[in-house]
């Protein structure tokens, strides 16, 4: 099977999915982090020009995004009560 | 866990070791083995030269931790295993602190025995791990008989999830250790800047040169440690580590690195992890920064010193 680079349109997609999936995230640190990584990982791998790489780092990210699916429904159905400090201001 | 032989009746450990090493080393002097403390150099560090001399015929392990875990300080733990392996001493190393956090190759760092916990790497909490090495062969002595399961290191049933867990999380730790430190690095960086910028007289604790970057313990002076504690209610800090927090002495860990009493009762340790983000930073800052002015203004102390007075010229009555 020959590995075919993602489309811009693809890449920016699964971006897009996964910080929409991260805001999901009940908790304050957990959602910040996915936010974060997310975007870090995207930028890091900007520069990816061979097409087994960013095919492989596409996949990669397809499969995170699975994961930040299925946990953020796994932790909603386990969360405290309370806030976190960090979000009581913001109100 | 440190049982050889009948032979082997010496340990070497440093002052600065996690409490459980300690108290089971106290437990080994109960049983009749000698154990020698080893000082710490006023960086955290271990003399390497002093560990080399400790070492007798009748040593059987020497234990060193990777990563102290209130003053963040990596030990080296390189030349310590080589000095261990050219005397022919077991090397263990308490690497809890350090898993997912620094690289250890076994191999190079010559450890012949390392224990790790799950949970420092937010893996299942209630799981750990005890590396031994196969050759040279280490022997132990199970904690537990019974069954006598792994060629009688072990006894019972391990709890698959927890282990499943573990593993898991190690993987993760290892795919991430580059970026959780480059981020430990900046908001470290972040931290230390925005309280030394607007509160002086502070001195850190442990070497900065040879530290993980997610752990910053500070003295602030002239401030009392379980004052600021109370003030800072809303970020979780700690004076010590919480394995030590049924006393109100100071850490003896900066003890043994040679801090004053006064200071040592003022220290905190911040702990930086891969899910606090920056404006948690900024907001511990804010807050500590508050606290330890509203604390200083107080403080006669504090007042003197700034009026010019060494406080250790003061004879203060006694009571």
């Amino acid at each position: 099977m020959a590995a075919v680079a993602p489309t811009r349109g693809e890449v920016l997609s699964l971006l897009r999915s996964l910080l929409r999936t991260a805001r999901q995230f009940s908790d304050y640190n957990i959602r910040e982090y996915t936010c974060r990584r997310a975007t870090d990982a995207f930028r890091e791998n900007r520069a990816l020009r061979d097409v087994a790489v960013a095919a492989a780092a596409y996949a990669d990210g397809k499969k995170q995004l699975e994961v930040a699916k299925r946990q953020a429904v796994v932790y909603s159905l386990y969360a405290p009560k309370a806030k976190s400090i960090m979000e009581m201001k913001l109100q | 866990m440190r049982f050889y032989r009948d032979r082997r009746r010496h340990v070497i450990t440093t002052q600065t070791e996690h409490k459980c090493v300690l108290d089971s080393c106290r437990y080994l002097q109960q049983e009749g083995f000698e154990v020698t403390y080893l000082p710490v150099r006023p960086d955290g560090l271990v003399d390497v030269a002093q560990l080399a001399d400790a070492i007798r015929p009748d040593t059987g392990l020497v234990s060193v931790m990777a990563v102290n875990n209130e003053i963040g300080v990596v030990q080296p733990l390189e030349e310590i295993g080589r000095i261990c392996r050219e005397k022919g001493v077991p090397f263990h190393t308490d690497a809890a602190q350090a898993l997912g956090k620094i690289p250890i190759d076994v191999n190079q760092m010559g450890i012949g025995l390392m224990s790790l916990s799950a949970h420092k790497i937010y893996g299942p909490k209630g799981v750990g791990a005890l590396y031994l090495r196969r050759r040279p062969r280490i022997r132990v002595e199970p904690q537990m008989s019974g069954g006598g399961q792994e060629r009688g290191i072990r006894s019972g049933t391990v709890p698959t999830p927890l282990v499943v867990g573990f593993g898991a999380a190690c993987e993760i730790a290892a795919k991430e250790m580059d970026y959780d430190h480059r981020r430990a690095v900046v908001l470290q960086q972040r931290l230390l800047d925005g309280i030394r910028g607007q509160v002086d007289d502070i001195v850190i604790n442990g070497s900065m040169e040879h530290r993980y970057p997610g752990n910053l313990n500070l003295s602030f002076a002239y401030v009392e440690g379980e004052s600021l504690l109370m003030g800072l209610k809303e970020v979780a800090v700690s004076s010590g580590s919480a394995c030590t927090s049924a006393s109100l002495e100071p850490s003896y860990v900066l003890r043994a690195l040679g801090v004053e009493e006064d200071m040592a009762h003022t220290s905190i340790r911040f702990g930086i992890g891969r899910f606090t983000t920056e404006e948690e930073v900024d907001r511990a800052i804010e807050l500590t920064v508050h606290q330890v002015k509203k604390l200083r203004d107080m403080s006669p102390l504090y007042e003197m010193a700034k009026a010019g007075i060494d406080l250790k010229s003061i004879e203060w009555a006694q009571h």
